[in-house]
């Protein structure tokens, strides 16, 4: 080939020469960007297991906390090697009450989703609403979706995470070693963005949350096993509010996990403890919020699948088999006294029915303690009102504020100890009794059926667990309907709320 | 108000060992795309050069005149190469000394320094002492044997025959600012193993068997006369060499004169243009536009023109060429390194590099032997006589912008400057002043 000039022949001999290396620059390149979108695949990936059965999605599917609130799978494997300590005796998340599942690494409520490549867990509804039984206590627990998690200390968890925050160990050289040793290392990929993205965002995390939630604690007595404050955190968390400045009021407001069996029949009560909203919709939202949802991370699509199917979820039947003569008489006093607030159990099961049922009763008549009530506050509703899913049709109309608590149905009633609104009282037995005569302290958390009507639990002065009605919020007054009983009709009436 | 003749150094004659110059200002080597594709000059350059000798210069450097038709930097300058272009030599050395002025025909070969090679050159790669390509633009070279020297050698000889056959009054070998003698000189360029390569002595070897052949073929009594590069300053791109160093000029310049050499003439940088020379600006927004002309004669073309085409790669190359000016003025920019070699040499030393302003001539002249001018007299020809009559400057002096000498491969060769005149008509009118020719039209023999 001959060309017009020396220039263009040497340009060509240049071409020539230094073709095959662009051939392998080019197919580099071509590798290279294949290998960048798999990493942008990677990074940008984001889900979550879809779970075939409604219940294993009750247990382990998400709600959308995890992006907000969550932190990385192999982070929340490698705590228990990093803080061997804290997860005494079982050497995993037991330690804090957190069930688990035949076969499965994560507990019970703890769910999983990919946010940015990144495998996050956080909390879903089954944390709260998932509890063991034992008919007694050699026998193997027995899990049970619906029933109030009354062996998970949220506080306790919560308390050690928060300490987790500003602990050497959670630098991340320590913490990528417990993530190698507990078999979940990372990558040379993964440890680059993990490097560059997610180390300095779960510390930053951590730190910011128990800057917020670190004052709020320290005014406030441990909630203990099975219980929760529901609306404090709400306030510093999504609010922003400082906790230094919450009145002395409202600053205590822990109340037991609720059963949530049969929701359908309880559309358009007065729900929540203190009965401050009647559209299950907007309190299963404000539910999923306080496991750590946002209003821009919900996945309403898995709420709303949740809520179906707890629609028609019943409890359990109950195990007791008390004297059914006594049962009888006890249903007569019951359908007397108590039926009109609270419905009754029928031969088909539970029914919804009573003039009062579902309504809020004044504080000054049922008379327990207004803690959870007061932490409710016309300030935080409006925020509520004003800040959450504003614009959107989840947006939330219905929160009021109600001077008393509501009139609960009590179906399941036999795995729903301890009892009243803040559990402060551990068997039905003791509900029947005037409240200076009720247990001071018991220790709450244990899942052995007791006959008396809820879960045997001894008295004690300290210790885990140990539940002191004295202690601000925890007062087992009020509800004094049934106490003037004579003793027979107390059994009778006990006799047939164990059939509940 | 007039100078005395008698006192004004500019103005006193400059004797040479064969010639004897009627003052003290040179018409440095400049020239534009005048001739023919054959190397046959025109009356456009006949007009170019007589527009200096009216203006009152002592004498002119001729353009850059190569000896070979493979030694032409730009296709379109006239060349020596051929025994039948001597009348036309005649007859431009006539029309100088018609106008008072001494005529040096400059000899030169490009080497590896072809800008635009033209027909005769596009398919091969330059002669030159190193097959290495020039490195700024990518010209290609190939080292020339040994043979090929002495042949070239012969060709320099030959030419100085010619211009001395046609009444010129003297050569001068163009061995400085990178063109054919520089690449055999400079310690940077020359990487011959050869007798003509290594030593400094061996590297110029060339340029001394070139000074002896011409003597050896036009005698003792014609004037010749050698432009060196004081300084290399090869280093325009940071990772080059630097070249020579005065100290090394200084011994090449003895050696010259003592193979017989009548004159210096003292200018810098081991590449043309070159940030020193021709001192002061450089337009890239100019070069955006001429620099096309030159894309396709080197490997580095189409670089560079991106460097001046796009204003944002502009600072690049704005930092290469202007690091080097730091420090350093535009008038007498070689001037001090030319008084060094006066020092060392007892032959007369011509300076170059920015000259102007008569003060700074007047000064200079006390220490070497003339001045030699391109750019200020291609703004204002008449200069020596704006300085005979008392001023330092001319009313419009040229203002260095450079856009004469980076229009050179495109545009006609002449001031571009538009803020010294008065409108466009009429810097294009100035343009054109050469190109107003009455050929006499011949009508070619019928076959």
């Amino acid at each position: 080939m001959s060309f017009p000039t020396a220039v263009e022949a040497q340009l060509e001999r240049r071409r020539r020469k230094w073709r095959p290396v662009l051939w392998l620059l080019a197919l580099a390149g071509v590798a290279g960007l294949f290998l960048a979108v798999l990493l942008l695949i990677r990074v940008l990936q984001s889900g979550t297991p879809y779970h075939e059965g409604e219940e294993a999605h009750f247990r382990h599917g998400s709600i959308g906390a995890e992006p907000a609130s969550g932190i990385p799978y192999k982070v929340w494997m490698a705590l228990p090697e990093l803080y061997p300590a804290a997860f005494e005796p079982e050497g995993d998340y037991r330690a804090f009450g957190f069930l688990y599942d035949e076969g499965s690494d994560l507990p019970i409520g703890i769910s999983r989703r990919t946010v940015a490549g990144v495998d996050l867990v956080w909390f879903n509804c089954g944390v709260c609403h998932t509890g063991t039984v034992r008919e007694t206590p050699q026998a193997e627990p027995r899990t049970i979706s619906g029933m109030p998690a009354h062996q998970l200390d949220l506080h306790g968890f919560t308390r050690f995470v928060l300490d987790a925050a500003v602990d050497p160990r959670m630098a991340p050289d320590p913490l990528r070693a417990a993530m190698r040793d507990s078999g979940h290392g990372l990558g040379p990929v993964e440890g680059l963005i993990w490097k560059v993205a997610v180390f300095p965002r779960l510390r930053e995390g951590m730190i910011d949350r128990a800057a917020r939630l670190g004052p709020l604690f320290e005014r406030q007595p441990p909630w203990g096993p099975g219980r929760v404050d529901t609306f404090n955190p709400y306030k510093v968390l999504a609010f922003g509010e400082d906790a230094r400045a919450l009145s002395e009021d409202e600053v205590v407001g822990a109340a037991d996990f609720p059963s949530i069996f049969l929701q359908g029949p309880r559309e358009g009560m007065q729900l929540h403890w203190d009965g401050n909203n009647p559209s299950l919709a907007e309190r299963n939202l404000s539910a999923a919020l306080g496991a750590g949802v946002t209003p821009e991370t919900a996945d309403h699509a898995a709420i709303e699948r949740m809520a179906r199917w707890l629609e028609d979820l019943p409890p359990p039947e109950s195990p007791h088999r008390p004297n059914p003569a006594a049962v009888d008489r006890g249903r007569s006093i019951y359908m007397e006294g108590c039926a009109d607030c609270h419905g009754y159990q029928g031969e088909e099961g539970y029914v919804f029915e009573g003039d009062r049922l579902g309504t809020v009763e004044p504080l000054g008549s049922v008379g327990t303690d207004p803690a959870r009530l007061k932490s409710y506050t016309e300030a935080f509703r409006e925020a509520q009102l004003r800040e959450l899913f504003a614009g959107t049709p989840y947006a939330f109309r219905h929160f009021v504020k109600t001077d008393g608590y509501a009139n609960a149905p009590l179906d399941g009633l036999w795995l729903r100890a301890p009892y009243l609104h803040n559990g402060s009282v551990p068997t039905l037995q003791d509900l029947l009794l005037p409240p200076e005569q009720r247990p001071v302290t018991f220790r709450r958390g244990g899942d052995v059926i007791d006959p008396k009507g809820g879960f045997v639990s001894e008295t004690c002065s300290a210790g885990s667990g140990c539940f002191d009605t004295r202690l601000p919020g925890n007062s087992n007054a009020g509800h004094l309907w049934g106490t003037g009983l004579g003793e027979a009709q107390k059994s009778d009436l006990l006799s047939y709320l164990l059939t509940f | 108000m007039t100078t005395d003749a008698d006192t004004d150094p500019i103005f006193r004659p400059l004797a040479f060992r064969n010639l004897t110059v009627p003052n003290r200002i040179f018409r440095s080597n400049i020239s534009g795309r005048f001739d023919n594709e054959d190397g046959s000059l025109t009356q456009t350059r006949i007009n170019w050069e007589c527009r200096f000798a009216r203006g009152g210069v002592g004498a002119i450097i001729s353009s850059y005149v190569p000896v070979r038709m493979d030694g032409r930097i730009i296709a379109g300058y006239a060349t020596i190469h051929r025994d039948d272009f001597i009348p036309a030599w005649a007859r431009l050395g006539e029309a100088v000394h018609a106008n008072g002025a001494k005529f040096i025909m400059q000899l030169s070969h490009s080497g590896r320094q072809m800008d635009i090679p033209g027909v005769h050159n596009m398919h091969r790669p330059a002669p030159s002492p190193t097959s290495a390509p020039e490195t700024l633009h990518g010209f290609l070279t190939q080292a020339m044997s040994t043979g090929e020297v002495r042949r070239m050698v012969r060709d320099f000889a030959r030419a100085a025959w010619r211009a001395r056959e046609a009444g010129l009054d003297g050569v001068e070998l163009h061995a400085a600012n990178g063109y054919l003698f520089t690449q055999f000189l400079s310690s940077a360029i020359n990487d011959r193993t050869d007798a003509y390569g290594g030593s400094l002595r061996n590297r110029a070897r060339f340029l001394l068997e070139v000074i002896a052949a011409i003597r050896d073929t036009v005698g003792r009594d014609f004037h010749l006369q050698v432009k060196l590069s004081a300084t290399d300053h090869n280093n325009v791109l940071p990772w080059e060499g630097r070249g020579n160093t005065v100290a090394d000029t200084v011994q090449v310049a003895r050696w010259c004169e003592t193979m017989g050499a009548d004159a210096l003439h003292i200018s810098t940088g081991s590449l043309f243009p070159h940030p020193l020379n021709p001192p002061g600006d450089l337009p890239l927004d100019v070069l955006a536009i001429t620099y096309d002309a030159m894309i396709s004669s080197g490997v580095n073309g189409f670089r560079n023109y991106l460097l001046f085409r796009y204003p944002t790669l502009r600072p690049i190359f704005r930092w290469l060429w202007f690091r080097m000016k730091k420090g350093r003025p535009v008038e007498g920019v070689g001037f001090d390194e030319a008084r060094i070699i006066r020092e060392a040499v007892g032959i007369p030393v011509i300076s170059t590099g920015g000259w102007q302003d008569a003060g700074a001539v007047r000064e200079a002249l006390g220490h070497v032997d003339g001045v030699s001018i391109a750019r200020s007299l291609v703004a204002n020809p008449d200069l020596p006589r704006h300085w005979a009559e008392g001023r330092d400057l001319p009313p419009e002096p040229c203002t260095y912008c450079n856009k004469c000498l980076v229009g050179a491969p495109k545009l006609p060769m002449g001031c571009h400057e538009l803020s010294r005149f008065p409108s466009r008509e009429a810097m294009i009118d100035r343009l054109m002043e050469v190109y107003d020719t009455k050929p006499e039209l011949r009508i070619p023999e019928a076959s």
